[in-house]
């Protein structure tokens, strides 16, 4: 009875996989092909097989290295900044206070916007001509270009910290809430700390759930365009050319998506390393633990 | 039984609907859907539209305006698609060679000689050669956006400025006609000002606009991106000296974290009076001249002149068929419509960017229009202005020449580098 119900579960999750080898399997399978080959929209008779000449092709081509450190610069500044301020407001939201929900979902509403909507506004915030910032700023007699070379990489990032610290805040919380009260109370009656409880307790226990929030956060940095199409278009010089924005522009504005696909393949390689390396991490400090 | 009475009126009842789907369509009106950007001159069309519904009845047009950025990918996928999107589409010069060489579009050099008074040698030269590739026609002219040298004449006229100007440089104040009177004239005015109305109005934005924007003073400088047999020439020495005056021009007259700034901003800042002079499309005067427009009380006090160095950077939209558009008589219809002599003088009038010279020349236009010396200066740097670049990689060109240039004033590099990069970038594009 068992192993037929467990033929019969296969037979079931069969339609899923066939859909999932359709709308998944299939367009990865075709890029790894085109970036295989010369493959240009505006010259599809011309498509012919060139092997790995567009991967060799990257490693001569430095907007695509820019793109890509740009890309780490962001993720890390982005995530690791989420990661500090997101625990820190998890933790003050932790302890029961008056009005606690309304504070909550007061720090929520900005993950609620979408990400083109929030890239113009900041546009218009921090444009030195109309914004409100800089002006704001002047009156206390600091000029900031935000989005001359130095600043503009940074700029983006802390866009993407403002809309989606309350993400973290919200994994974290619910981290933080699931923990037992036993050790805590145990700490208190033992005389530990703040900090005491926060280095020894907290942070071991709630590793998991962190490594979560940041690979979710950290897939989703990676994918970083809006910010970068509404504001600064990669610009100045190429001080914010994201990959994701660099391979929009081969792709769609140059139509050379062969080569486009060979950058897209190798982000998500580049994607898979780390992710394998943070578990990697994780499995060890608990061992350690 | 009840039920199967039911059941089989059913069945006639689809059946009958059926047959009903079957009847052969009746010769219905023909609508065109018409790609076109969401700007100025697209609504000018749009008023001119009924016009055309009353003179071709059966067909109807439906415009489809959208921001630049979405275009060129809905126009290419349009290509693809075994029956058009779009029975007219627009296009941007730097994109003609290269949908022409992807077999797009529809030559049209028969249709033009089918009608006796279309007069296409009416259309400015420089204008019409970008819709003619390998000798044949694929665009007809709809709006040029020439770059011209837009000035507030009043601070030009102002006494206490031209004093100045005579006792500092023992010339008198007119609007630059060389590179080193635009940087010289842009940076006294600030000085003169005390810092209150800076010299210029710059677009350095990476990409286009820059590009658009610096290529009049490399045209000044005596450069250019190739020379007459194809060759890359933008890293010699008088490229460089274009670049560095340039960036001496942004750093010492130009307001300060423009950078990023395209010719909104600039032309923001010109209708804010905080600027004396830009570089722009010639069709920002009548925007910045309207007294309901930007500018407000400014207004009627900006000039154009043609940039310093006389030759200019061309730009223009030109009206195509696709070749997989299904009613191409129709399409046709319509573009040679709205390009004859009698609609373009009437598209002009209603405010539209002139391409016939006819119409340049016309002095009904002139009076309903913006006046004639506004029209005659066009004419001028019309017929002394080249695009970007050309070619079936021009868009690329445009970026990455764009791209360096605006590192170069950003400092990341020197301008020597930057165009030595440039150059080699262009160089491997050209080569591919």
């Amino acid at each position: 009875m068992a192993r037929q119900d467990r033929r019969l579960g296969r037979w079931m999750v069969l339609p899923l996989i066939l859909l999932l080898v359709a709308v998944q399997g299939y367009p990865m399978a075709f890029a790894v092909y085109i970036s295989a080959h010369d493959y240009r929209l505006t010259a599809l008779n011309e498509v012919r097989w060139v092997g790995l000449e567009q991967y060799r092709g990257l490693l001569g081509n430095p907007s695509y290295w820019t793109a890509m450190r740009n890309t780490l610069v962001f993720v890390f500044g982005a995530v690791g900044l989420e990661l500090l301020l997101g625990f820190l407001l998890a933790y003050l939201l932790w302890r029961p206070a008056p009005a606690q929900n309304l504070f909550r979902a007061i720090l929520l509403t900005p993950m609620f916007v979408t990400p083109i909507a929030i890239g113009l506004m900041f546009r218009f915030l921090l444009n030195d001509q109309l914004g409100i910032i800089p002006a704001w700023l002047r009156t206390i007699g600091v000029e900031i270009d935000w989005f001359g070379p130095n600043l503009a990489l940074f700029s983006l990032i802390l866009i993407d910290v403002w809309q989606w610290t309350p993400l973290m805040v919200l994994l974290l919380l619910a981290g933080l809430e699931a923990l037992p009260v036993e050790p805590f109370e145990a700490a208190r009656v033992d005389g530990a700390s703040e900090l005491q409880m926060i280095r020894y307790l907290v942070l071991p226990l709630i590793r998991p759930v962190m490594l979560a929030a940041i690979l979710i956060r950290m897939l989703d940095a990676f994918r970083v365009f809006e910010y970068v199409y509404a504001i600064t278009r990669g610009g100045p010089g190429e001080r914010t050319e994201t990959i994701l924005f660099h391979i929009y522009r081969v792709g769609f504005l140059y139509f050379r998506l062969g080569e486009a696909a060979a950058m897209a393949i190798t982000l998500a390689g580049v994607i898979f390393v780390l992710v394998v390396l943070l578990f990697r991490i994780l499995r060890r400090q608990e061992a350690i633990a | 039984m009840l039920r199967k009475a039911m059941g089989l009126l059913i069945i006639a009842a689809l059946f009958g609907a059926w047959l009903m789907g079957c009847r052969p369509a009746a010769p219905g009106p023909i609508t065109l859907t018409i790609i076109m950007e969401q700007v100025p001159d697209t609504d000018v069309i749009r008023k001119m539209l009924p016009d055309f519904e009353r003179e071709n009845p059966g067909i109807k047009v439906v415009i489809d305006a959208m921001p630049y950025d979405a275009m060129r990918d809905k126009i290419l996928a349009s290509f693809m698609a075994p029956k058009a999107t779009y029975d007219v589409i627009i296009v941007d010069n730097p994109w003609m060679d290269e949908f022409v060489a992807g077999n797009f579009l529809e030559p049209l050099d028969e249709r033009i000689k089918a009608i006796p008074d279309y007069d296409f040698e009416d259309f400015v030269r420089p204008v019409r050669e970008i819709g003619v590739v390998g000798g044949k026609i694929y665009g007809i002219p709809f709006y040029n956006y020439a770059v011209g040298l837009i000035v507030r004449q009043d601070l030009f006229n102002d006494p206490a400025y031209q004093d100045a100007y005579q006792k500092r440089y023992m010339k008198s104040l007119a609007p630059p006609t060389t590179l080193e009177d635009y940087v010289r004239i842009a940076q006294f005015f600030k000085e003169q000002s005390g810092g209150k109305i800076y010299g210029v109005a710059m677009q350095p934005q990476r990409g286009y606009k820059i590009f658009e924007e610096w290529k009049n003073w490399l045209y000044a400088a005596g450069g250019d991106l190739l020379d007459e047999q194809g060759h890359v020439i933008i890293d010699r020495p008088e490229a460089v000296r274009a670049l560095e005056l340039y960036i001496t021009m942004y750093k010492t007259a130009a307001p300060p974290n423009s950078l990023n700034w395209g010719f909104d901003e600039a032309l923001r800042s010109m209708a804010a009076g905080e600027a004396a002079m830009m570089m722009s499309y010639n069709w920002m005067l009548p925007t910045l001249n309207n007294p309901q427009g930007p500018a407000g009380a400014l207004a009627g006090k900006f000039a154009l002149y043609e940039v310093p160095g006389g030759k200019a950077v061309l730009g223009a939209w030109h009206w195509a068929i696709p070749r997989n558009a299904p009613n191409k008589d129709a399409s046709w219809r319509f573009i040679s419509w709205i390009t004859s002599k009698r609609m373009e003088k009437q598209r002009v009038i209603l405010g539209g960017a002139p391409v016939r010279v006819s119409a340049m020349k016309d002095p009904e236009v002139w009076q309903k229009g913006f006046g004639q010396s506004y029209y005659e200066t066009v004419l001028k740097i019309l017929e002394d202005a080249e695009p970007l670049a050309r070619g079936p990689k021009a868009e690329e060109i445009i970026q990455v020449v764009g791209t360096e240039l605006n590192a170069a004033v950003a400092g990341e590099k020197t301008a020597e580098q930057a165009l030595k990069d440039a150059a080699a970038q262009v160089r491997r594009i050209l080569g591919r």
